[in-house]
């Protein structure tokens, strides 16, 4: 083995040359490729991770908004049951009222009919005996008051026992 | 052993085979790393640009591993260029060499010199018959090589220490006690002259076990049986090493870089 210095500095001189080389044709163009690359990889996954972010925001505000959706529904459901209800009983409350008015009214006119039927009959009945008793008595009775006072003395005992 | 081709230019002993070599290497790995990065794509990498990142990935681990990423992406292309040049330049030398014999030192010339080394192996041994030269083999096979690497490392090593990190840089050398200073500069040349050692011996050790190998087949059939496969085990087994030792040699760096970088305040 033994030094040869001209080799020596030709190894120099070839391999910085050699390196200056590489470093600018080849090794910086690559390195900023890579560079590049990295920039976009991490670019890409920034833009994921807010992508999905975002996703998972939207989703909460759909929950939410489904939520009170729901609540609203509940609420205009129950607000129906309780007028529907509150409505059957006024409905309910008018009919009983109808129908104690109909009846009452059916009653008192009953009543009337009744009295004036029975107003009637009397006075016809009153007639019709004084008529009968005229025919039968027609001379003796003389004095029309008196005997019609009589009748009609005879016919309230009659009425006042239906 | 091979002889190199050793040339005298303007009184200067230059190697041949390691300047064959090393511009062999550098345009392999200036290839490689540009036809990697030809059609580059963010979106769509091809699949030499994806084993180029692989790898340049494998680099970042092997900075990180050993100090702050923050200082030591600065480090990430040197890291690249030494794992690529050495991993090629070790891997060189296994497929085939290229040995060229002189039967004399007045055969022994190209490009109108003489190759120097040729005549003193004849001068010294005048009994030779042939001098084998060997112009193709692993440039990091050679000790200036691999030795210059190392000393690329020390240098920038060294300069970022006393730049970036002045106080710590001097304080170290006293550390623990005012009398371990002549301990700690030999570190620092040990530790330039094992990393560049380390690998040159391992790469160099694999090419003297190759060219045995290949002198058994002077044994006939069964040394040529014998030297096929010893051959392939032991390329297999290179191709290993030489992975290994490029490794080795950039985590080596970035070790060193680190430590020399590196505050020790915040302990």
């Amino acid at each position: 083995m033994s030094i040869n210095i001209p080799s020596f500095i030709l190894a120099l001189i070839a391999f910085v040359i050699l390196y200056l080389l590489l470093n600018k044709y080849a090794f910086g163009p690559l390195f900023s490729i890579m560079e590049k690359r990295r920039e976009l990889v991490m670019s890409q996954m920034n833009e994921a991770a807010q992508t999905r972010d975002q996703a998972v925001a939207y989703v909460e505000e759909q929950k939410k908004a489904l939520e009170a959706a729901r609540k609203e529904a509940y609420e205009i459901i129950e607000q129906s049951k309780q007028t529907s209800s509150k409505q059957a009983d006024q409905l309910m409350a008018q009919a009983k009222e109808e129908a104690a008015r109909i009846k009452e009214e059916a009653v008192r006119d009953i009543a009337s009919e009744k009295n004036k039927a029975v107003q009637e009959l009397r006075n016809e009945v009153g007639a019709v005996s004084v008529k009968i008793a005229s025919k039968l008595l027609e001379k003796e009775v003389s004095s029309e008051g008196v005997q019609e006072e009589l009748v009609d003395q005879y016919l309230k005992e009659v009425g006042g026992r239906p | 052993m091979h002889e190199s081709p050793i040339i005298e230019l303007g009184g200067i002993p230059i190697d041949l085979s390691i300047v064959l070599m090393l511009i062999v290497t550098c345009v392999i790995v200036f290839v490689i790393a540009k036809l990697a990065t030809r059609n580059l794509s963010v979106e769509n990498p091809g699949k030499l640009q994806n084993f180029m990142e692989w790898a340049v990935e494998f680099v970042q681990n092997l900075i990180s591993s050993t100090m702050d990423w923050k200082k030591g992406k600065h480090f990430l292309s040197l890291g690249l260029t030494f794992i690529m040049f050495i991993f090629v330049a070790n891997l060189l030398g296994l497929p085939f060499g290229i040995v060229t014999d002189y039967h004399g030192a007045e055969h022994a010339h190209i490009f109108g010199k003489e190759i120097v080394s040729v005549k003193e192996a004849f001068e010294k041994n005048p009994e030779l018959e042939e001098v084998g030269v060997a112009w193709w083999k692993s440039p990091t096979a050679d000790a200036s090589v691999t030795m210059a690497l190392a000393l690329i490392v020390f240098l920038l090593s060294h300069f970022l220490g006393i730049t970036k990190n002045t106080k710590n840089y001097f304080k170290h050398y006293f550390q623990p006690y005012w009398f371990f200073f002549p301990i700690n500069v030999i570190e620092q040349f040990a530790k330039l002259l094992t990393q560049g050692m380390r690998l040159f011996g391992n790469i160099f050790a694999g090419e003297v076990l190759i060219s045995v190998l290949l002198k058994l087949t002077a044994l006939g059939a069964a040394g040529w049986v014998a030297s096929a496969l010893g051959l392939v085990v032991w390329q297999g087994f290179s191709i290993f090493v030489g992975a290994i030792q490029a490794f080795v040699f950039t985590i080596l760096t970035m070790v060193y870089i680190s430590q020399m970088i590196e505050s020790h305040d915040e302990h």
